[in-house]
């Protein structure tokens, strides 16, 4: 066949060419431009002057308390969600009929796909004055604060990241052959015992994506803390919209994304190498 | 275990219904239920800068939707002839659009945009004509429906490359074994077997579009869309107008969910 393989070429070149545009324009350059800026100083009237210089980086420790919350809460939030979805999820794959199976799946994906915005905002309304503790009070328990605190900042997290996190365990817990599970008891295991050596090793690779998905999402989370956290708990994220939409210091607010993006990096590969010895998770899917 | 299961579910389910039913309040406070009105509803919908930025976050999701279709389609089709250092090289790209955070990438978009119309601007300002007003770059529509198209790309690609994967190779080879033009097997093979998958990516790119907060937050300039005006209402305090917006809000994402739900089901019956 003549030509057929260059114009082959020619062909995947042009349906790559927009995807291509949109990688470079949108991605890569955007994040040059801030690793740039973030080597660079803080002009007088805010926003970016030109130079190499160290300072933004020096300068970090300043701002340590968001990246502790961060560093603490995100990981806590998401094993709180692992320890709630883990269940679900093995109920979902192995105890519930095949015809209800899809419809239980769908009903826990789809708040996912709805506004985090709003759903969060509804937790303002039952953790505020004038819900659970108000509540609280007609039954003799006054003074109960749950607004802006860690713990309401935990729940926000649970409840938002929840889904994410049902999914890929659900989808490893579905692969898993159930005749393993009856071998096992047949053989005298233990439910404890089956389940400690035959489930959960097999579900693994569910929970490793899991809590990858939801613990990236958390490392740049805003909207959570500035909601429920109210100020006094908050993240890197909520960080970076102050240096960025007001104080206007866009060199600090660049280093302190880089650093941001680098622990993000370097924790999911530490990661994904314990895990799953360097394999990537193939089950990242959202729908 | 059965009771665990619907702990969980009201646990999802019950604040989603709370903000529902409080945007049904006949009452002026937020978080007193007086009966039961749709004067909120009213309210809200005669509200200008609701309207304006409903209309914003519809031109936007459209916009991002159509565009993220065509692209991540084109894209998915092209990689699957793609081996080598270039195929690991987009997979990485793709991962990377759909794993950065959206602050990130908000930010990024924000400073790296600022920065070339700010070189740009004078440029033109300079061959401009005398006495006529230059054009002038600035943030607003193109710059969040770009950035928004990042992400929904990428995950129009995913999906579809699935799709593509699970895909009958046979009918490939006989369209073509039976001399059809490359064209005529596309769009009469290749085409009918992904489009649920394109349309599923549709819906979800308008939905994420839609209810995206933090890269418009960062990026519309002067385009309010209505998860950045909810943000701001919700910042001056809690009213029941802000309940019923946000219950708009998610009726209009449960809406087309179901419909991305209902296409990728038909995909999997076939």
């Amino acid at each position: 066949m003549r030509d057929s393989s260059r114009s082959n070429h020619w062909l995947t070149a042009t349906l790559l060419t927009p995807a291509s545009l949109w990688f470079v324009f949108m991605l890569i350059f955007p994040l040059i431009v801030i690793l740039v800026f973030s080597f660079g100083e803080r002009a007088a009237v805010g926003g970016y002057a030109g130079g190499f210089t160290l300072e933004q980086y020096a300068n970090l420790p300043s701002r340590l308390k968001a990246f502790q919350n961060t560093m603490l809460i995100a990981p806590a939030g998401t094993l709180l969600s692992l320890m709630v979805a883990y269940p679900l999820a093995y109920f979902l794959a192995i105890r519930v009929s095949r015809r209800y199976k899809l419809i239980l799946l769908v009903l826990v994906i789809v708040p996912f796909w709805t506004s985090l915005l709003v759903r969060t905002y509804a937790w303002i309304f039952i953790l505020g004055g004038r819900g659970i503790p108000t509540l609280l009070e007609f039954i003799g328990i006054e003074g109960v604060r749950l607004i802006n605190t860690p713990g309401a900042v935990l729940v926000g997290i649970v409840y938002g990241y929840l889904p994410l996190m049902v999914f890929p365990i659900f989808v490893s817990l579905e692969k898993l052959d159930k005749n393993l599970l009856e071998a096992s008891s047949d053989l005298g295991g233990s439910p404890v015992k089956t389940f400690m050596q035959i489930t959960l090793p097999l579900s693994m690779p569910g929970i490793a994506t899991g809590c990858m998905l939801v613990f990236i999402l958390l490392m740049g989370e805003f909207l959570i803390p500035a909601f429920l956290g109210g100020g006094k708990v908050f993240f890197i994220g909520n960080a970076l919209v102050d240096l960025f939409l007001q104080s206007r210091n866009w060199p600090f607010g660049a280093a302190v994304s880089v650093t941001l993006v680098v622990i993000m990096l370097i924790t999911v590969s530490l990661y994904m190498k314990l895990t799953l010895g360097g394999k990537t998770g193939r089950d990242v899917s959202l729908m | 275990m059965r009771i665990y299961a619907i702990a969980v579910f009201l646990f999802l389910y019950v604040p989603i219904g709370i903000i529902v039913l409080f945007s049904f309040n006949a009452g002026r406070h937020a978080s007193e239920l007086r009966g039961l009105s749709v004067q909120w509803y009213g309210k809200a919908l005669s509200n200008p800068f609701v309207g304006d930025a409903f209309v914003t976050s519809l031109i936007i999701a459209f916009s991002v939707a159509v565009l993220s279709s065509f692209i991540g389609t084109t894209a998915a089709l092209a990689l699957q002839r793609l081996k080598g250092k270039m195929r690991v090289l987009f997979d990485s790209l793709i991962y990377i659009s759909v794993m950065i955070p959206g602050i990130v990438i908000g930010i990024a978009t924000l400073v790296a945009l600022v920065t070339v119309f700010d070189f740009v601007n004078p440029v033109i300002a300079s061959i401009w004509p005398e006495g006529v007003k230059p054009p002038k770059l600035q943030m607003g529509y193109a710059s969040v429906i770009a950035a928004h198209t990042l992400f929904t790309m990428s995950l129009v690609i995913i999906l579809v490359r699935a799709r593509i994967a699970g895909m009958d190779r046979a009918l490939i080879e006989a369209s073509m074994d039976l001399y059809a033009t490359p064209w005529r097997t596309f769009f009469q093979v290749t085409l009918p077997q992904i489009y649920p998958a394109i349309l599923a990516g549709f819906l979800l790119s308008f939905t994420f579009s839609f209810d995206d907060f933090i890269i418009s937050f960062f990026v519309a300039g002067a385009n309010t869309t209505l998860p950045v005006y909810i943000f701001s209402s919700i910042r001056r305090g809690i009213t029941p107008e802000v309940n019923a917006i946000g219950s708009m809000v998610l009726a209009a994402s449960l809406f087309l969910l179901v419909m991305a739900q209902f296409l990728l089901r038909d995909r999997n019956s076939r």
